[in-house]
């Protein structure tokens, strides 16, 4: 089958794309945008890090078809900082110490993103069902539960 | 302690931490080279078998192969972990071993053909006898999956320090125990993955995802045949170790022949599964343990025997079979240790070194049944470890120094920490608080291979025009944060602000080092970095005491200024020439004091760039016996924790609800980072303790080969861990610094065993604590 | 990890999808939230020549209730689901929450869960305790059937190949009702269970007998099923820890676990006891309109 056009918004800008069938959505963040801020981890929506908003919903961009984002939006772990500013979100990863191999790092910050949308000042619990479908080997989570928790009191303070 | 730093100690952000928070941090997988081929590995069904027949014209005839590769087309030279160990070919000669063995590898023009190609070359296997266990390993009848090595043991180790028997004769009780733990993956987040690229000027180009690019680029050169100065390893952001990526892999050295062959950059990487089937993470253990102690608590004796299922080569096996002993010398007093280990070859993937390598599990156990001692001897098990704790100065019966040892304090703060006092034998049924240390080396005290190597050099390069200085490091930062550390360490020895650091690491063209394991960087990485920094100073100062007149004695670095004792000293020729030299520039010198910046730029002037290295090998270590080598270091991290459970009679179910953890890291050169060592040991320990374990069907296949199946600790299952920090200040450490990344480990698995025992009464002797293993033992309990 | 090559279509309307899988029979998979279909792909565990994209089938979604009946379109996610809604009975969203983690909810569909048929499935549970009944819609026209009987064994279903389940039917919540959900499983999150339960009970005006109840069990089966022992003992009985407990016996019994890597029979079938008694006790404090208990 031939390749399919797509065109679709990342990071609020408008893109177009010719995808294979069964190219998946991190392949064409990855290959073809080259947004290579989206990691591979594990192919199969177990661990997280390729994390991408969708729509305003956070999925795991492996298990979406390239051509399944035709005229949505994509928010990648590019989108994020306001040049070399950093969103309040990465300022807290970085201040908490949240970040070590930062593999899953920016998986998390979005999932850490669309928890903050929906919900500005979440409880701790809000926030560990929110980040838990990113695994993190390194950090043992802590301090990324204490950077969200920094985010969203910044956030809010504006 | 109270040295006064200024940049040492601090909760300075890690350099590296802005770009891997935005996503602009490249790992392998981000970076790519014009004319790519992608590998594939063909590995084997087979947990055992003889190769009758490889025929790969079926491969080679697709359209889109570029080469493919056997045991024939490379050279035979077998490689591994230890020198004394190498039993391992690229590719399988005539058997494979283990259900993921390799047999050939592909490089195509995409991935989709090399794969495909991989299912064109048929293999014909005579299958063999799968051994899957120590005991059908070990049986009489057993055949020997290496022929160099009979009855299918890898290593033995027979070890008394003392005389173990005379002191159980004078003991009041003996406490015996045993325990079993199940194989774990070290469960990194970015799988393995490497580009290499061979170019015309003869040299190898290996980018790898690995702990250790020195010891790659030592195996490369030795398989390849190249020589060292003609393979480069290039180690960009890695997404994590724990020890299996501290050794080459086989997709290191087939894409290294692979892009010998066809000239074209080959990239391979594992998959999850692949990951899993290469393995090389923590050994399933078997120990027994029998220590007597005396009725006041004194412990006397220790006799131990361990086996470890080491699957089918040999990787850091040795290593792990020795740790698995000598480290139960300290923390405690004990006179008298007498260690029998094994480790055996079985049909499964190779097990290798894993965070607390070797020691966790004999950890557990010795833990588990000094909390039983106490209880028998109706004493708190805090005052039990009190009681025999070593104190700095002393050393253990197997030679190991304890040239710091803050393990009282670590005691004293997770029982202040975590209200010990106010909970123990207090809490609610069902709930259980329990305690237990942990101790590790800071850096294996010899390199892998024998040598009289330095373990580490640096050169730091001040900027030409003064304003920074750059570490040039073969280190591995891995994500623990080892790039920050040698810039906060460079950036004290100098006098100059964090700012003012570079840090370029994680290349072989910048030096030696053996690599991120044996929590090892810190203090030996550093002491090189601080060496250098202090030459760098030096020379620095020097010529600025030449320009000014003055003996360099009075002069110093201090937050990027210059320091200058003795009265006042007219530096503004200085000045004036830098100013002139900057003229139109914004941000021209002002302060009273002389910069750095000055200083740096004179020296330059004076005497060309400014280079000054720093090396770090360990003074000669204790111990004459055999394995003396394995458990010695220049310093050791010890901890403390506590956890606090609540177990779920009705189901079986375990949740650690709270856990206080005290390391003793000498001193913290970042303190966020330090903190994050242990958290993360936390959970890995947490992991280990109730969930992790790879598991095999009957023919030696990983049933569980995923992030799904294989179950690491999410969020939500962690606990909010309390962290102190204790430092005893290491007289061997760089600005007093040893190890925080494996010892924080220690104490989890045996502190959980604790609290659940304290919670239900149970001796639980098989990790991983899952629900159904304690509901079983529940049940037993209530019918006996 | 590689996606096999296949054709991709995406039909504006149910009648297009229908007529494209009768032309192309088995040869096609619908496609809904991807979570399950796509890693069997990746895992070569099925290797259809198309996938049609269920994504534009209007038909499938939203929700609405009509008279004393709800109708969930196949396409709400589990994230919806959890999130619950006029029309979500509360022990469906129970279950939704506790499928996955928040990136497979947001993914996962109800259409989906439900034809996937897995034992443990964490949508299936609560909707064979609601008594609930799949829409499957053919080249015929549309059938219901009730899940009880629907599932067949591990992902087969009584569902024909030319057909798509396209709502799920339910009673529209009354008061006096309640559910429970209990999940055990090693972790928290990311977690297939080892057990589920599902209960659902009606109450009597009086608020102390039980006029109806359903208990489905999860991962003792090939299936997710129904516990009828259980319902037989709580029909007409008082809601209280005598019956609860007498269920929790009788459901234990109707349980048919296996060994496997995950868990043991003997231990499937002792938490199928206690994990009903919970989610009883659960349902129960739902049904009197009290806090609910641990979900």
């Amino acid at each position: 089958m031939s390749k399919l056009a797509i065109s679709l918004t990342v990071n609020g800008v408008q893109r177009q794309a010719l995808v294979e069938p069964n190219q998946t959505l991190t392949s064409l963040l990855r290959d073809e945008l080259n947004l290579t801020g989206t990691k591979h981890g594990c192919g199969v929506g177990d661990c997280g890090c390729c994390t991408v908003i969708l729509d305003g919903e956070t999925v795991n961009s492996c298990l979406v078809l390239a051509v399944q984002a035709q005229g949505r939006e994509v928010m990648t772990i590019e989108g994020l900082a306001q040049g070399i500013r950093l969103h309040p979100l990465q300022q807290a990863f970085v201040d908490h110490g949240a970040i070590q191999c930062g593999f899953c790092t920016p998986g998390m910050i979005l999932s850490a993103k669309a928890l903050l949308d929906r919900t500005p000042q979440p409880t701790r619990a809000e926030i560990t069902k929110g980040l838990s479908g990113n695994l993190c080997r390194c950090t043992g989570y802590e301090k990324i539960v204490e950077a969200v928790q920094d985010a969203a009191g910044k956030m809010e303070r504006g | 302690m109270s040295r006064q730093f200024d940049v040492i100690g601090s909760r300075a952000p890690r350099k590296d931490a802005p770009n891997k928070s935005t996503g602009k941090a490249q790992y392998i997988e981000d970076i790519t080279f014009p004319g790519e081929l992608a590998g594939a590995l063909l590995q084997s069904p087979h947990a055992h078998a003889k190769i009758l027949d490889i025929d790969t014209s079926k491969a080679l005839a697709l359209p889109g192969v570029v080469a493919v590769l056997t045991a024939k087309d490379v050279p035979e030279v077998k490689y591994g972990v230890s020198p004394a160990r190498y039993d391992e070919n690229l590719f399988a000669m005539d058997r494979v071993r283990y259900v993921g063995d390799e047999i050939a590898a592909v490089a195509a023009v995409d991935l989709p053909t090399a794969l495909k190609a991989v299912e064109l070359i048929q293999v014909e296997y005579e299958p063999l006898p799968v051994l899957l266990t120590v005991e059908e390993a070990t049986a009489n009848d057993a055949p020997w999956i290496h022929e160099e090595y009979p009855d299918n043991i890898c290593a033995q180790v027979e070890q008394e320090f003392g005389d173990v028997e005379a002191a159980f004769a004078q003991c009041d009780l003996i406490q015996e125990g045993s325990f079993f733990s199940k194989r774990q993956d070290g469960a990194f987040i970015e799988p393995n993955q490497c580009v290499a690229l061979m170019g015309h000027d003869g040299v190898l180009t290996l980018h790898s995802s690995t702990q250790v690019p020195h010891y790659v680029q030592r195996t490369v050169a030795m398989v390849t045949g190249l020589g060292m100065s003609q393979v480069r390893v290039v180690k960009p952001y890695v997404g994590g170790g724990f020890g299996p990526k501290a050794s080459a892999t086989p997709i290191d050295l087939a894409a290294s022949f692979l892009a010998i062959r066809t000239g074209r950059p080959v990239r391979m990487a594992y998959t999850r599964e692949q990951v899993f089937l290469f393995s090389r993470a923590r050994h399933g253990f078997t120990h027994h343990m029998k220590i007597g102690a005396k009725k006041d608590g004194t412990l006397m004796a220790l006799d131990h025997q361990a086996t470890l299922d080491g699957g089918a080569y040999s990787s850091f096996g040795i290593a792990t079979v020795y740790y698995a002993g000598s480290l139960l010398g300290g923390p405690y007093k004990l006179p008298n240790m007498r260690y029998a280990g094994r480790r055996v070859f079985t049909n499964k993937p190779a097990c290798g070194a894993q965070r607390g390598h070797g020691g966790v599990i004999a950890r557990a156990l010795f833990e588990q049944q000094l909390d039983i001692i106490a209880e028998k001897l109706g004493m708190d098990p805090i005052e039990l470890r009190l009681k025999n704790m070593m104190e700095t100065g002393d050393v253990t019966c197997n030679d190991l120094a304890m040239s710091s040892l803050g393990m009282k304090e670590c005691i004293e703060a997770v029982k202040s920490g975590s209200g010990w006092g106010e909970k123990k034998g207090k809490l609610p049924p069902g709930k259980g608080i329990g305690m237990a240390c942990g101790f590790f080396v800071s850096g294996a005290g010899y390199p892998i291979y024998r040598s009289e190597t330095y373990h580490c050099t640096i050169m730091i390069k001040a900027d030409e025009d003064g304003g920074g200085i750059t570490v040039y490091t073969a280190s591995a930062e891995i994500g623990q944060g080892s790039d920050t550390t040698m810039a906060m360490i460079a950036a004290e020895a100098v006098g100059i602000p964090l700012e003012q650091v570079r840090v370029k690491s994680g290349d072989t063209d910048f030096g030696i080092d053996l690599g991120a394991y044996s929590s090892r960087t810190t203090l030996m990485t550093g002491h090189a970095t601080k060496e250098a920094g202090d030459n760098l100073k030096a020379m620095v100062l020097e010529t600025l005491a030449g320009e000014l007149g003055i003996q360099a004695a009075r002069l110093d670095i201090k937050n990027g200024l210059i320091k200058i004792s003795g009265g006042p000293v007219d530096f503004s020729a200085i000045r004036t020439g830098y100013i002139k030299e900057h003229r139109g520039w914004q941000d021209q010198p002002q302060s009273q004091e002389l910069t750095f910046r000055e200083a740096a730029r004179l020296a330059y002037l004076r005497r060309g760039t400014l280079v000054a290295t720093g090396k770090y090998k360990p003074p000669v270590l204790g111990g004459k016996y055999k394995g003396a080598t394995v458990g010695t270091s220049p310093a050791y991290g010890c901890s403390a924790q506590v956890a606090e459970v609540n177990v779920d009679f009705e189901t079986g179910q375990i949740i650690v609800e709270r856990v206080t953890d005290a390391h003793d890291c000498g001193q913290a050169v970042n303190l966020t980072s330090v903190e994050a060592q242990m958290q993360g040991s936390v959970s890995m320990g947490l992991g280990e303790a109730l969930f992790e374990e790879v598991k095999f069907d009957a023919q030696g296949r990983i049933i569980n080969a995923s992030l799904g199946e294989y179950h690491i600790p999410t969020v939500m299952d962690m606990p909010e861990v309390r962290c102190i920090v204790v430092e005893s200040g290491e007289p061997n450490g760089p600005f007093g610094a040893k190890e925080v990344g494996e010892g924080a480990i220690m104490p989890t698995i045996p502190a959980i065993l604790n609290a659940v025992r304290n919670a239900t009464g149970l001796v639980l002797e098989e990790t991983p604590l899952t629900p159904e293993r304690v509901y079983q033992a529940l049940k037993k309990q209530k019918g006996a | 990890m590689l996606l096999p090559p296949f054709e991709y279509y995406r039909p504006s309307n149910l009648e297009q999808a229908l007529a494209l899988l009768r032309e192309m029979g088995d040869q096609a998979h619908p496609l809904a939230g991807g979570t399950d279909l796509l890693v069997n792909l990746k895992l070569k565990k099925l290797a259809p020549k198309a996938l049609l994209d269920l994504g534009g089938l209007e038909e499938l979604k939203g929700s609405r209730a009509d008279g004393g009946q709800v109708s969930l379109g196949a396409l709400n996610s589990a994230s919806r689901l959890a999130s619950g809604g006029p029309h979500v009975p509360r022990l469906l969203a129970m279950g939704a929450g506790a499928l996955g983690s928040p990136q497979v909810r947001n993914r996962a569909t109800l259409g989906g869960n439900l034809v996937t048929a897995r034992p443990a499935a964490d949508l299936c549970l609560p909707l064979l305790a609601l008594g609930a009944r799949a829409v499957l819609t053919g080249p015929q026209g549309s059938r219901e059937v009730s899940l009880d009987g629907y599932f067949q064994g591990p992902g087969y279903t009584v569902k024909e190949p030319g057909e798509i389940l396209t709502r799920v039917l339910l009673e529209a919540p009354k008061p006096g009702q309640g559910g429970g959900y209990q999940k055990l499983g090693l972790r928290q999150a990311l977690e297939i269970a080892l057990v589920n339960v599902a209960a659902h009970l009606e109450l009597e005006p009086d608020g102390k007998t039980i006029a109806m109840a359903r208990v489905a069990l999860g991962a003792v089966a090939p299936v997710p099923m129904l516990a009828p022992s259980a319902a037989q003992v709580l029909q007409g009985a008082k809601a209280d820890e005598k019956s609860f407990t007498a269920a929790a016996q009788a459901a234990a019994a109707d349980a048919k676990p296996i060994d496997d890597h995950r868990g043991s029979a003997a231990y499937r079938r002792d938490m199928a006891r206690t994990l009903t008694l919970r989610a009883l006790r659960q349902a129960l404090a739902q049904a009197q309109g009290g806090k609910e208990v641990g979900a």
